[in-house]
């Protein structure tokens, strides 16, 4: 957006005055620069495109397709297979699901659990390496950043160690200030799930709004300084505010992540019994694919999720912009 | 936000390929079937592959190599069906490169017989083979007349257990009904130190509660009228279910998985008294708990109605040819070896580590007399196989995508050993997470007592 902006500034200046005149018939040479303009752009735009219809709109076209055409095998299914076009068929499959649908009610759990929460732990982290109260400023941010370089896999396979009893040492502490947790129990698996995601991408989200709170301008701060706000008032009335948008896109990443959920999960599952294999819409969906040879279903079934993750985000969006113009129309 | 969606999407697209590619193939692999060609020469052997899961295979394998040239067979162990074994199964068969012989367990039979990757043997099998085997077998390897899998073994559920611990704790010989068997629940339960049990529930046992189900007389899956007719939560079923709850909300019984070393435990300290399993089960235990020798017997499973006995199966394997085998003759001659001839089975007993029932009637006798009788203390287990497998009930069909009836069953067991919700609802759990299945595959359907 910015660089459109001052690159039709920067055209406009010379042209000055004679404006009128220029764009009624333009000189072969800034016809020519014009047309290497819009080379380059092709030219640094392509990858871009390439990646998104090969890597996004083809397998999407691909899931739509396999949602809407089976390869059917009338009767009892033993019999020769043909492809029909089977309409809404995976789609009211999926929906009537109650294992899928069950997932999107552990998901929307974890999300209201995990969203808050991760917001406000990274703003609070945010706000306090900015406000110098953090000696070793650099070592806190990296030794923060430092898990969101561990693969999710092996955070998934640390975290089983700490939480399987009779292998965790903080199991065996607990339970020598007998304290009996079991971290995979029937309440505490979406708790322990979330936590492991806190510890995965606090620190990158850390990172975003420390990086936001930078460009907020000094000559604000020093005001309020000045007018007599302590720290914690600057932080809470005047930098949060200004962090806004930040903290929305913070939120918005955060949703999307949590709306495909599935690495902790599904290793989890591997010794949590009460995490089964259709845990989220994600594990329902590979579950489908690849252990009940499904794709119909399967397919079906990511088509709803990126639509509920599409909704989702576009409403948070708008949401946003509604109270920033609402915000803006008080001032 | 889009990496992670479309990384999916690609992988289903990529996955569905090799699909179209092998049903492609299929044709081609079908009009190549004189493809022993090679063999009948005696010039050199045609090469069979074989998958297995099951104890004793490279031994019944060796046999059979070093008794024939014409077809030697390649053998590959790999892990059982629920530990990646059929995710590899299927998996290869989607990459058009599974064995020629595959190993799938009964309750698996229609699903990889509708995904089309057990082939259609209704011809290869030939008329003595198919008189060799019992028809209760057949009938569960067979839909809409056409056989896809050959069956190995015939495993009817049986009570093993400890007759030291029975006789301490004062339970007078094996239970014969299922109010004995709670009788005995309720006394080793007072009498016996707090870890002991007479009998575990598994959370991870579909197929223990199935063959309790079927024993009551359920009927899960029904194939008449060209349907499949889902009746999982029928009145037999939830006459078990509620009889097991009783017994895990009285604290009769363990509830916990048999998968895992916490059971091992439970059998190796003595704190289950009995284990409610398939024939073949004897062998494993043999095997796995060599110190208990003479300390365990077998018994017939208790019944209902001793006036009616019956029983259910639990476990038994049969011999799938793959749409893959390019010499599927071969691989015929390897299964028909392997499941009726006297030496497959003396290999396979050899291992020390089975006692299977054979398919075929006349083998038992084979079997009898191959089995190490000393860890039972003598008691001849095979004569009492045979006479429960005759008690088998015959109208029980396996559904189509039962692995994934199974493992939302076993999730609901599993919230039950956690104090949430209840066997029947399991039941229907599983049910109701079968059906968008079905349905979604296209198959014609049919729903009753949910």
């Amino acid at each position: 957006m910015s660089t459109t902006v001052s690159a039709t500034t920067g055209d406009s200046r010379p042209a000055g005055p004679a404006r009128a005149p220029a764009t009624a018939a333009p000189p072969a040479s800034a016809r020519r620069a014009g047309r290497r303009r819009l080379g380059a752009c092709a030219l640094l735009m392509t990858p871009f495109f390439v990646l998104l219809v090969a890597v996004f709109l083809v397998p999407v076209g691909t899931a739509l397709w396999l949602s809407f055409f089976g390869a059917d095998q009338p009767g009892l299914g033993f019999g020769p297979e043909r492809t029909v076009f089977v309409g809404l068929r995976s789609y009211t499959a999926a929906l009537t699901d109650p294992t899928f649908l069950g997932g999107l009610a552990t998901v929307a759990l974890y999300c209201l659990l995990y969203i808050p929460l991760m917001v406000l732990c990274a703003l609070a982290l945010a706000l306090l390496l900015d406000s110098g109260a953090v000696r070793l400023r650099a070592w806190a941010q990296l030794s923060l950043f430092l898990p969101h370089a561990v693969p999710g896999i092996i955070a998934a396979i640390i975290w089983l160690y700490l939480y399987t009893p009779g292998l965790s040492p903080v199991v065996d502490l607990l339970a020598r200030a007998d304290i009996t947790v079991d971290f995979l129990g029937i309440n505490a698996v979406i708790p322990s799930i979330a936590n492991i995601a806190m510890w995965s991408n606090l620190g990158y989200n850390v990172i975003i709004l420390y990086a936001a709170l930078q460009a907020v301008p000094r000559e604000v701060i020093e005001a309020a300084v000045v007018d007599g706000a302590g720290p914690v008032r600057t932080a809470v009335r005047v930098k949060t505010p200004l962090l806004r948008p930040a903290v929305v896109m913070v939120a918005m990443f955060t949703l999307i992540w949590s709306m495909q959920l599935f690495t902790e999960p599904m290793l989890l599952s591997q010794s949590a019994p009460l995490i089964n294999s259709r845990f989220t819409p994600s594990m329902y969906i590979y579950d489908a694919a690849f252990t009940r040879n499904n794709y119909g279903l399967a397919a079906a079934a990511s088509v709803v999720l990126l639509a509920c993750t599409i909704a989702l985000s576009y409403g948070v969006t708008r949401w946003t912009n509604r109270a920033d113009t609402a915000e803006e129309a008080a001032r | 936000m889009h990496g992670r969606l479309s990384r999916r999407s690609v992988l289903a697209a990529t996955a569905a390929l090799p699909l179209a590619a092998t049903a492609a193939c299929t044709g081609g692999v079908e009009d190549n079937t004189p493809a022993a060609r090679g063999g009948s020469g005696g010039r050199r052997p045609v090469r069979v592959t074989f998958w297995s899961a099951l104890r004793g295979s490279q031994e019944v394998v060796d046999a059979f190599n070093s008794t024939h040239d014409r077809v030697q067979v390649d053998f590959q162990q790999i892990p059982s069906g629920g530990q990646g074994g059929y995710a590899k199964l299927s998996n290869a068969a989607r990459a058009g490169n599974a064995p020629d012989v595959a190993t799938i367990e009964y309750p698996q039979v229609p699903g990889f017989a509708i995904d089309g990757v057990a082939r259609d043997i209704t011809d290869l099998v030939g008329d003595d083979l198919r008189a060799k085997l019992l028809p209760q077998a057949w009938g569960l390897t067979s839909f809409e007349g056409r056989t896809f899998t050959v069956p190995l073994d015939v495993e009817p559920m049986v009570l093993h257990y400890r007759t030291d611990l029975f006789r301490e704790y004062g339970v007078d010989g094996a239970p014969a009904t299922w109010d004995e068997f709670e009788e005995a629940a309720r006394r080793v339960r007072d009498r016996a130190p707090d870890d002991r049990r007479l009998a575990l529930f598994p959370t991870d046992g579909m197929t223990q509660f199935a063959a309790y189900s079927w024993q009551a007389g359920a009927r899960w899956f029904d194939t008449s009228d060209g349907a499949w007719n889902v009746s999982m939560a029928d009145a037999a079923t939830r006459r078990v279910a509620a009889y097991w709850q009783r017994l895990v909300d009285a604290d009769l019984v363990h509830i916990n998985a048999t998968e895992g070393t916490r059971h091992t435990a439970q059998i190796g300290q003595g704190q289950l008294l009995a284990k409610l399993s398939g024939a073949w089960d004897a062998g494993a235990q043999m095997n796995s708990h060599p110190g208990q020798t003479g300390k365990w017997a077998v018994a017939p499973l208790p019944q209902w109605d001793t006036g009616r006995p019956a029983t259910g199966t639990h476990g038994g394997s049969t011999f799938a040819v793959t749409k893959d085998s390019r010499n599927p003759e071969a691989a015929m001659e390897f299964i028909a070896w392997q499941v009726s001839h006297p030496d497959a089975l003396r290999a396979r007993l050899s291992s020390g580590a089975s006692s299977q029932l054979p398919a075929a009637p006349e083998l038992i006798e084979v079997g009898r007399e191959a089995f190490d009788r000393t860890y039972y203390g003598g008691q001849d287990i095979y004569a009492l196989f045979r006479r429960e497998a005759e008690m088998i009930d015959d109208s029980w069909t396996w559904g189509p995508r039962m692995t994934a009836t199974q493992k939302v069953m076993q999730d609901g067991f599993a919230r039950v050993g956690h104090g949430r919700g209840s066997l029947i609802d399991s039941v229907r759990q599983a049910q109701r997470g079968t059906m968008p299945d079905l349905k979604a595959l296209g198959l014609a359907t049919t729903e009753h007592s949910n």
